[in-house]
């Protein structure tokens, strides 16, 4: 009996020390991850997550396969991807929808809009579990990209309906075959041309002439091109004694204002250089990772232009207050920011912060060796290939292409011509005192960079994580090599492409 | 009246038989069951059935945006993380940061819990709330505001070094000073760690000091014969809790760079990867993987350290 009270005593510590570690293991697993706090932070992130997961409006429940109330066939409407999921564009977008459904008896949009910080990973989820909508959008080409394969090629039903956008440049109809085998997966809605931002009043303090707005234009006598802005932007770099950067004098070290950088280029080499020309990770083949001449040319401009000629802000400087954390035309410390006509969102901060900026205007984007390059960024409205109801969805979402409503309240430069002076209005009507030159982004539509920045490559998601590693450790590390660094990316990312070989 | 009083007496004995022994026992455990009941449906529902399930999906290619061509794979999984350069990087920088958050976390705690237990220190309470403090302010808000501190060009830490004539590193965008900024940013909240602490030398007998003062000792050996050994399995439970939070650190790697382990991958923490893998990649399979390696990586150090302490935690009710 002794004995064996003393076996149960030895296993007894041993099984009760298992089951404790056990017990903590999976106990802190569940809590929030911090290593200075077991559990007290864990509800602020998951604060923040449940704020941000709650959908915007979520789908009237209707019986399957039934008729919607307005007796037509039900198309689901999945909005988030891409603009749309902003709490001030809600109620437009449900009024439109209800307008659409009193107004016909054959389609009934049943809306549903989350935020954009989780929309993707809703729609991965829908689609997994066998409910996904029939339309997404707006959506640009990376969304696109992210669901290429579930995309349903529209060609067909182009070609059934004879459906056209009036007025569009051929190229732009062009630019959305973005799906496998070329298909056609959406039609142009709203594009966003690429420009510069100057900010006249740097300008004017320096005494220098505003940047040509006009195609061909030369700048103080040379031509605009990508020479011509690295002299432009080191005269507009200014120290803390107010020295700029071609004065022997300056100190690279206390750098107060810049003369230039593509804010939000989402970390991609592809967007920076775009400048230099359009190109691709890869190659015709559709297999092969390659570093193209304009990465190539255009990463090592950037890498003097920060390191060498300090009129690009490094990764650090990016992030300081002098450049408002990350919004750098809006601190009023860069002269010249290279973006899309999007970017009029953030060039004041929220209310009640005053803006910094006075005066700014558009101009051309320089050219290099003789070509200009405006990266594009369109939204479109795409379908997905489990639709049951490939031309009721079809004909709801050239409903929702047609909506000049719709553009105005996503903040969109019109695809159609005719569209685009209610723009324009919407947009100084935000910019009160500021003359704003819409020829600039209008000549700029002619110059989009075929391929895309954002064009599809094998396992995108990835790949990308990969390149903006590149960018990130050239504009964070003094004295990369870049043409090493492009070599092993090559290398990396071929081996990310052939994952996804069959 | 004797006789009838002693008759209506229970017999000490038959209170203490096995039959009143086996209903009251019985009866306990009921309640028991019943009170731990929420706890275990719980667990069950909530903790077990998810770990199954990802069992069974880290044997599949599991991918979320093509549900239709999941295909059992086997160990592939698992064979393919031993060559995952992510998976070996984020190890790598996942041990590499535990071993100096970790010894740093314990250390500082401690060493603030004894401060604020000191009863020279005037104002204790004011310095305990202060300490805490930081606990309570979201972890994203917290991260972007270190963000601002830790700036190269306009952040105050490199200004007060600068204002002593040192160095300032880039912190947040160096390889090397990336691990000690964000176990700096750890230190800020180690409120929690500070109050268990504070809780167990609260608890420590008065009569042993007096005892050892008596008997001639000075400070540093009632810290090491009596503060640490009664202290020992608050410590324990402080180092096991740390080393799963540290397993599992992800906001702030996350909110630093956008997720994406920035600079050169120096903050792709195994979890974040893991995130990554699941819904970037979308690889959900791979992932479950991912996630049941990192179990068995914290389980197998959980268990190390329980090894490791068996003979040199003191528990004053006997052995654990």
């Amino acid at each position: 009996m002794n004995g064996k009270h003393r076996t149960l005593g030895a296993t007894k510590p041993r099984a009760l020390g298992l089951l404790v570690a056990v017990a903590l293991v999976v106990g802190a697993c569940n809590a929030s991850a911090s290593p200075s706090s077991p559990a007290s932070q864990a509800p602020a992130p998951s604060t923040a997550a449940s704020a941000s997961l709650a959908p915007a409006i979520t789908p009237v429940p209707l019986p399957p396969n039934a008729p919607g109330p307005n007796g037509g066939t039900v198309v689901s409407w999945f909005v988030g991807l891409g603009a749309g999921g902003q709490p001030q564009q809600l109620a437009a977008e449900a009024n439109f929808v209800d307008a659409f459904n009193k107004s016909q008896k054959d389609v009934y949009i049943s809306l549903e809009i989350y935020n954009n910080n989780v929309a993707g990973s809703i729609l991965k989820t829908q689609i997994a579990a066998g409910n996904a909508p029939d339309i997404i959008g707006p959506v640009g080409v990376e969304g696109l990209n992210l669901f290429r394969d579930q995309l349903l090629d529209l060609a067909p039903l182009i070609a059934k309906t004879g459906y056209s956008v009036p007025g569009v440049d051929p190229k732009l109809v062009d630019f959305f075959k973005l799906g496998e085998n070329n298909a056609t997966v959406g039609v142009p809605f709203a594009t966003y041309p690429s420009f510069l931002y100057f900010n006249k009043d740097l300008f004017d303090e320096a005494k220098l002439p505003y940047p040509p707005t006009k195609v061909g234009e030369l700048y103080q006598g040379k031509p605009w091109d990508m020479a011509a802005l690295r002299e432009l932007g080191m005269k507009l770099t200014v120290d803390k004694n107010g020295n700029d950067a071609t004065s022997p004098s300056f100190d690279p070290n206390s750098v107060e204002q810049w003369g230039f950088d593509m804010q939000y280029a989402d970390n991609s080499p592809l967007a920076e250089t775009s400048l230099f020309g359009a190109s691709s990770f890869l190659a015709a083949d559709g297999k092969t990772a390659q570093i193209p001449d304009p990465v190539s040319i255009g990463e090592k401009w950037y890498n003097d232009g920060v390191w060498k000629d300090h009129f690009i802000p490094s990764a650090s400087q990016i992030n300081s207050d002098l450049l408002d954390k990350g919004n750098e035309f809006e601190s009023g410390n860069l002269a010249m920011n290279e973006s899309h006509s999007w970017f009029t969102c953030c060039i004041y901060p929220a209310a009640p912060a005053k803006p910094k900026i006075k005066q700014f205007g558009f101009a051309i984007a320089p050219s290099y060796n003789g070509t200009i390059t405006a990266k594009l960024h369109a939204d479109t409205f795409s379908l997905l290939k489990t639709t049951k109801v490939p031309d009721a969805a079809f004909k709801a979402m050239t409903a929702l292409v047609g909506s000049g409503e719709l553009l105005t309240l996503y903040g969109a430069f019109p695809a159609n011509p005719a569209q685009q002076d209610a723009f324009f209005k919407a947009t100084e009507a935000n910019f009160p005192g500021v003359k704003l030159d819409w020829s600039v982004p209008q000549a700029m539509l002619a110059y989009p960079d075929i391929p895309n920045h954002q064009s599809w490559v094998p396992n995108y998601a990835k790949a990308k994580s990969a390149w903006q590693a590149f960018q990130n450790k050239y504009r964070s590390t003094a004295g990369t090599d870049i043409d090493a660094e492009l070599a092993t990316l090559k290398t990396t990312l071929q081996g990310i492409f052939d994952e996804t070989a069959p | 009246m004797t006789d009838a009083t002693e008759s209506n007496v229970v017999p000490i004995a038959e209170i203490g038989g096995p039959r009143w022994h086996s209903t009251q026992s019985r009866r306990e455990t009921m309640w028991g069951f019943v009170f731990i009941g929420p706890w275990l449906i719980g667990l069950v529902l909530l903790t077990a059935g998810p770990m199954i399930a990802s069992l069974v999906l880290s044997l599949t290619d599991f991918d979320l945006v093509h549900p239709e061509a999941v295909r059992f794979v086997g160990l592939d999984n698992y064979v393919r993380m031993a060559s995952d350069p992510n998976v070996i990087k984020s190890l790598l920088v996942t041990f590499r940061f535990a071993i100096i958050a970790i010894p740093l976390t314990t250390f500082a705690s401690l060493g603030f819990a004894l401060l604020l237990n000191s009863s020279k220190l005037v104002g204790r309470n004011i310095f305990r709330t202060l300490v805490y403090m930081p606990v309570q302010i979201p972890l994203v808000a917290s991260t972007l505001v270190w963000i601002g501190f830790l700036n190269t060009q306009t952040g105050w830490l490199n200004h007060i070094l600068g204002f002593l004539g040192l160095p300032g590193p880039d912190w947040i965008n160096s390889e090397t000073w990336i691990y000690p900024a964000l176990a700096l940013i750890g230190l800020w909240g180690i409120g929690n760690f500070m109050l268990i602490n504070l809780a167990g030398l609260q608890s420590v007998p008065t009569e042993l000091y007096e005892a050892a003062r008596i008997d001639g000792a000075g400070a540093g050996t009632m810290f090491r014969r009596i503060t640490i050994p009664l202290m020992s399995p608050i410590l324990l439970y402080n180092l096991v809790i740390s080393l799963v939070v540290t397993f599992q650190y992800f906001t702030q790697a996350y909110t630093m760079t956008n997720g994406r382990g920035d600079p050169n991958n120096a903050t792709l923490f195994i979890n974040l990867d893991l995130y990554r893998e699941a819904f970037v990649f979308n690889r959900m399979g791979y992932a479950a993987a991912i996630a049941w390696l990192l179990f068995v990586i914290v389980m197998a150090l959980t268990l190390g350290l329980f090894a490791f302490a068996r003979k040199r935690v003191y528990y004053a009710g006997g052995d654990r």
